[in-house]
């Protein structure tokens, strides 16, 4: 008897062709024409300007001080909110594997704020650190405490952004590293406590490196959507005060879409675009952090 | 991953310290969003109370008032871009899926490629959409909004369905083709309804996805086919902020998402990190 592994190659194709055709026309086919308007003058408001220039646009982007800003806030706004969500997705998961009553309706309720429209996440941190709105002054008028203007403060308008963005996303890391503490063996952890291990080496020495591929994976993860942050900016502080909360993500947009230099704009988004593969290419490759992509 | 339903009951867990710690950290979380609730059902004085009232006498002024700013056409739109993006994703991606699992080893490149795609910010797509649709016309329709959301959704239900017809022994096939059964039959017959349960997690999160975008809407719409979660942010630059209507807003867009969340929870990871933790 004939024993397929497989249906007919030209079934095959015919189910794998649209997705594919489509996938490359609204993927493929903008980034070429993305990575073409970055070698343009490209502005909305002069037509004639769809024209090849170069590299004016990438040279130009060295010497903008406003684009080096951006890359600081980046920076700073990605180590950051990862590390915090690493951090507190890791204790959350520990909490959340331990016998709980009603622990899946406990675990549900800790997703609610990355499953929230971003666009409301940053209304309810907007009206946080908005001190005629926010229920902190519960605690600030009895105490006699003055609130800072948090959001157009220049040295605390960035942590506005990082604890949202950490009550945001510390879901994600903790559902990801749950998942990974129920698939864990429970061989090493008896066979440690049998030896007389205590608690904190048991986490320290079986526990964290057993976790490590789930902790890259959902660091990567958060590092790349870092570099997309949007609606919270937008919302809460517009990139304020200045440009102290300006990311390359953000200052792109503006360049584009508030200005209308599309083609500087591009050559940016181009610049990012190729930061991210290689720091993600060389968080994969480090030695020992092998994530389980599959 | 097996929760902990599927396993023998034990005995309650004992409430103890880490559990009162956890139940802190809960409501801790969830107070922020409590917060926005309240805010949606105070008139302006309470909201601007000082200090602020815990207790009040709530009301749905704020609600109604999102009538007479014009928000059911928002939330229309949003609904049916929502929608469609994700029919039109698993129409494409289900197919599509079935073949990269039953080719696996020859397409993982392929495979790879089309999450790779996932990794680019939107700004990447808004900027070349945004000129071909002003050259094409396709400014402020739903129809171009439906077309963007396939450059994540398509993707996405590639990589989440995949995985779920790598479940699916391919003898159930075999045994439908000797009993007679075309390729088709097989398919639609025997392999789809067992990935119900597939389709329909990588449904909702398709819709979750477009429901939540805020910014290719915001670059992509300006009036006709603006979505919900602009129309809010359109209220901030009305006379002043206007708060009550902003906040009932945001309430009504939040629901839906927080409906579905709760029976997908736990295809949530497999989902938003498109197969890169199995879980």
């Amino acid at each position: 008897m004939l024993v397929r592994s497989q249906p007919p190659r030209r079934v095959l194709l015919t189910l794998l062709s649209p997705a594919l055709v489509v996938l490359a026309l609204v993927t493929l086919g903008p980034l070429l024409y993305l990575l073409a308007t970055s070698f343009t003058p490209l502005d909305l408001t002069r037509p004639q300007s769809f024209r090849f220039f170069g590299l004016v646009n990438y040279r130009q982007l060295l010497a903008d001080e406003r684009f080096w800003n951006s890359v600081m806030v980046q920076i700073k706004l990605s180590t950051t909110t990862v590390g915090g969500q690493l951090l507190l997705g890791l204790g959350l998961a520990l909490l959340l594997n331990r016998p709980l009553p009603f622990r899946d309706l406990i675990r549900t309720g800790f997703i609610v704020p990355m499953i929230l429209p971003p666009i409301v996440v940053a209304i309810i941190w907007k009206i946080l650190f908005t001190p005629l709105l926010t229920p902190l002054n519960l605690l600030t008028i009895p105490l006699g405490l003055q609130q800072p203007s948090w959001l157009t403060d220049p040295d605390l308008a960035l942590w506005t952004i990082v604890v949202a963005d950490v009550w945001q996303w510390t879901p994600f890391t903790t559902l990801v590293l749950v998942a990974a503490l129920q698939m864990m063996p429970g061989e090493p952890l008896e066979a440690a406590r049998v030896d007389g291990a205590s608690a904190w080496q048991r986490f320290v020495w079986i526990v964290l490196p057993l976790l490590k591929p789930a902790l890259v994976v959902a660091g990567l993860f958060r590092l790349i959507d870092s570099f997309k942050a949007f609606p919270l900016i937008f919302v809460m502080t517009g990139g304020g005060p200045g440009i102290a909360t300006e990311p390359t993500n953000y200052y792109s947009y503006s360049q584009a879409f508030t200005l209308t230099f599309i083609g500087y704009s591009s050559a940016m988004i181009i610049v990012m675009l190729a930061a991210t593969a290689v720091l993600s290419a060389a968080i994969i490759r480090l030695p020992g952090l092998q994530p389980d992509v599959e | 991953m097996s929760s902990s339903g599927s396993r023998p009951r034990r005995r309650g867990p004992r409430v103890d310290g880490w559990t009162c710690l956890t139940l802190a950290l809960l409501f801790a979380v969830l107070s922020p969003v409590a917060w926005l609730l309240m805010m949606s059902l105070k008139t302006e004085v309470d909201a601007l109370a000082m200090p602020p009232r815990l207790l009040f006498e709530p009301t749905l002024a704020n609600y109604t008032g999102l009538l007479e700013a014009r928000f059911l056409g928002p939330l229309t739109n949003s609904t049916v871009v929502a929608l469609t993006t994700t029919l039109l994703s698993l129409g494409l991606g289900i197919p599509a899926a079935y073949v990269l699992s039953r080719t696996r080893g020859a397409t993982n490149g392929l495979a790879f490629w089309i999450l790779s795609t996932r990794m680019a910010p939107p700004i990447a797509f808004a900027i070349p959409f945004f000129l071909v649709y002003r050259t094409l016309g396709w400014l402020d329709t739903l129809g171009g909004l439906i077309l963007v959301y396939l450059t994540f959704n398509l993707s996405l239900v590639i990589w989440m369905m995949r995985t779920f017809f790598d479940a699916i022994p391919f003898s159930l096939e075999e045994a439908a083709y000797i009993d007679g059964a075309s390729t088709w039959q097989a398919l639609t017959s025997i392999v789809l309804p067992l990935t119900g349960p597939g389709i329909m997690a990588s449904g909702m999160l398709c819709f979750l996805l477009a429901w939540n975008d805020f910014f290719y809407a915001l670059v992509l719409t300006r009036s006709q086919a603006m979505t919900a979660p602009v129309a809010i942010v359109n209220f901030m630059n009305y006379i002043g902020w206007d708060w009550g209507r902003i906040t009932a807003g945001s309430i009504i867009v939040a629901m839906p998402v927080i409906a579905f969340s709760l029976p997908m929870r736990r295809y949530l990871v497999s989902g938003l990190t498109a197969g890169g933790v199995k879980g």
